[in-house]
């Protein structure tokens, strides 16, 4: 595994790439990059890994999340929010075969996770 | 003992803090073309400022958190610049007409020209926010400030025909007696205009920034509600004061309200020399304290929005992105003034414009109040979302009809 | 700034970049504001080849700000050079602001609130009394 020489890749990289299915069908964009966080024994969060990429069907933007989180109140905005953002999902990293400056590309057989943090 | 003079001290402070140089004209203009037909405006104003200072006190006082930073984490880059763009202009502009507002005052003590006063205004205004201590600053300003009930007691000296008064305030859609016929877009317009004074934008970084200023916490949330709910209502009365002496006096001779010797008209009637002395200190304090609240408001948005350290509470080389950027934004203020722009123009188009920014700062206000990540158990309670829906729908009414209405009528002419 | 302590938590915890790393407040270790984070490094990744099966997933490996507002609302990348670092060792707690480990004026990311500091705050009289 070899990092591209001289390149730093920084999330803004990933985000709002096309994310495509092994046969080149494009499934949506990434709208968010989902992190494990690994508390170490003094309480600071050594490991931060990347699980994974939320695909939004439609729109890389996401107002405040709310179709991720459990807030629901005022409830017509959060509403409408979810209605906007359906259809969201998670790919794990096990699932990435390939990330190119355009797109995404998921290994076939790769498995669509719930959203919901 | 202390505790309730703590008490009574928050509450005077936050009744002669409401009003502005953005009030004190637009009631004065308002009582003297529709006398008090728009009275039922300062009501929902009044009500909304409450909703909204407190949502966002508490949200500081929980979250630690002031509006400026909450903006840019909830709605992102893209949303928060713009938001920051539009609040900051609109902010600048009533920092202008507030500095201009304390110039035309000291003129009237005077009769020396403004434009003598404006940059000493402007400069005392930076001195004050320099090195005068957060809470010395408002309790001196509101205090003061409080002297503007002579409004309220000019308008009884007066000797109104109350009932006359009250069929305006309680029958909005007649014109009242005397008054020279307006139009209905002209009505609306106005309506605007007095809800973006009311409701002032600036108000609620400075009342988010100052409850992280001064280390609220979960405790303070009483006093605060207190200061709130009893201070704005009765700072709203006083505005009704100003339009209803307007009404009594300047509409019956259609007199125009062009500068602030016709704001102080009706308590020159009532009470003569005496009475005009009380109301100019009024006039130089109020305006010079909303002067230092747009200041650090302009200070309190660009440093919270960029990440920068800020605040009065920390020694001035430990701020100092924060103290430059209020500095330069002084002397923008007063470089507009030096155009020779009429310091009650400018006021007039800014509280228009404050009625237009307004959705930027409520709704994320409004978001964050319910979101537990910030606010652990103290989210909003279904009382208080549903008025927080309804006043959304309110602002967001008064934001897209301010523009049209303003082509239409000519800004109100 | 006082950040609100959550409850504890499970550890390990998931969250979302965008959701609660991005455009957060960082305070250092004496909670003076430093920046806001404007994007995230990341450990090895590797562009343009294939990915084989069982590759460890990458890490955070540092904070960054710098010019990156206008490239994220625009598009496009700051040339790496140019961005500002914190290394994601120095982070301390992760919760509405996320705080250092380290003080503030040790960064490289500090040095224009430094500059205007010492070149002109500093220089007018009563810049560096305390207020209170």
């Amino acid at each position: 595994m070899v990092e591209s020489p001289g390149v730093t890749v920084i999330l803004s990289d990933l985000l709002h790439l096309p994310i495509r299915d092994d046969s080149g069908r494009t499934l949506g964009v990434a709208a968010d990059a989902r992190f494990e966080i690994t508390d170490d024994d003094s309480g600071r969060p050594a490991h931060a890994r990347l699980i994974g990429l939320v695909v939004s069907r439609r729109h890389a933007g996401s107002f405040a999340g709310y179709e991720r989180t459990s807030v629901t109140a005022p409830w017509p905005i959060a509403r409408y929010l979810r209605w906007r953002h359906r259809g969201s999902f998670l790919v794990l990293w096990e699932d990435i075969a390939e990330i190119s400056p355009q797109a995404v590309r998921l290994r076939s057989g790769y498995g669509r996770h719930p959203a919901q943090l | 003992m202390n505790k309730l003079l703590g008490l009574a001290l928050g509450v005077l402070t936050a009744i002669g803090g409401f009003l502005d140089i953005g009030d004190l004209v637009t009631n004065s203009v308002v009582g003297s073309r529709f006398g008090l037909t728009l009275g039922w405006v300062v009501i929902v104003g009044v009500v909304g400022i409450c909703l909204f200072a407190q949502m966002s006190g508490r949200v500081a006082a929980v979250s630690g958190r002031a509006t400026f930073e909450i903006i840019r984490e909830r709605l992102g880059p893209r949303a928060g610049v713009a938001n920051l763009a539009a609040s900051f202009l609109i902010n600048l502009m009533t920092l202008t007409a507030e500095v201009g507002g304390v110039a035309l005052a000291l003129q009237l003590a005077s009769s020396i020209e403004p434009w003598l006063w404006m940059p000493v205004a402007a400069f005392a205004v930076w001195l004050v926010v320099w090195r005068v201590k957060f809470s010395i600053m408002e309790n001196v300003t509101g205090l003061l400030g409080l002297t503007l009930i002579v409004f309220a007691v000019a308008l009884f000296l007066l000797h109104p025909d109350w009932m006359q008064l009250a069929t305006q305030a309680f029958q909005p859609s007649v014109a009242p007696a005397g008054a020279v016929p307006e139009a209905g877009t002209t009505y609306w317009y106005y309506a605007i205009a007095l809800f973006g004074a009311a409701m002032t934008p600036y108000e609620v970084f400075f009342f988010s920034s100052g409850a992280v200023e001064e280390k609220w916490s979960i405790k303070d949330l009483g006093e605060s509600r207190l200061n709130v709910l009893v201070g704005f209502p009765l700072g709203g009365i006083l505005s009704l004061a100003i339009a209803a002496g307007a009404a009594v006096v300047l509409l019956p001779k259609q007199i125009a309200v062009t500068s602030l010797s016709q704001v102080v008209l009706p308590v020159a009637e009532a009470g003569g020399k005496l009475a005009i002395a009380f109301v100019l200190v009024g006039i130089v304090a109020a305006t010079f304290g909303a002067a230092l609240e747009t200041t650090l408001s302009s200070g309190y948005t660009l440093a919270q929005f960029f990440g920068w350290s800020w605040g009065k509470f920390r020694k001035p080389a430990q701020a100092a992105r924060f103290h430059i950027a209020m500095i330069i934004c002084l002397l923008i203020g007063l470089g507009v003034l030096a155009t020779g722009v009429d310091p009650v123009a400018v006021t007039e188009f800014s509280v228009v414009f404050s009625a237009i920014a307004l959705p930027l700062t409520y709704l994320p206000i409004l978001l964050v109040a319910n979101d537990p990540q910030y606010m652990g158990k103290y989210v909003n309670g279904r009382v208080t979302n549903a008025f927080g829906m309804v006043y959304l729908v309110i602002i967001l009414v008064a934001s897209l009809a301010a523009i049209p209405l303003m082509i239409i009528t000519g800004a109100g002419a | 700034m006082i950040a609100r302590r959550q409850q504890a938590g499970a550890n390990p915890r998931r969250i979302d970049a965008r959701l609660s790393l991005l455009d957060r407040q960082v305070l250092d270790a004496d909670r003076v504001p430093v920046q806001v984070v404007g994007d995230l490094e990341l450990s090895h990744v590797s562009l343009d080849h294939p990915i084989p099966p069982g590759t460890p997933a990458p890490v955070i490996t540092a904070l960054l700000s710098g010019p990156v507002l206008a490239t994220r609302i625009f598009g496009g990348r700051p040339p790496t050079s140019r961005l500002h670092r914190i290394d994601w060792a120095d982070v301390a707690e992760i919760d509405v602001a996320l705080s250092l480990s380290v003080r503030g004026d040790t960064l490289d990311v500090t040095w224009v609130e430094r500059w205007v500091s010492e070149h002109i705050i500093g220089r007018i009289p009563g810049g560096h009394s305390d207020p209170q």
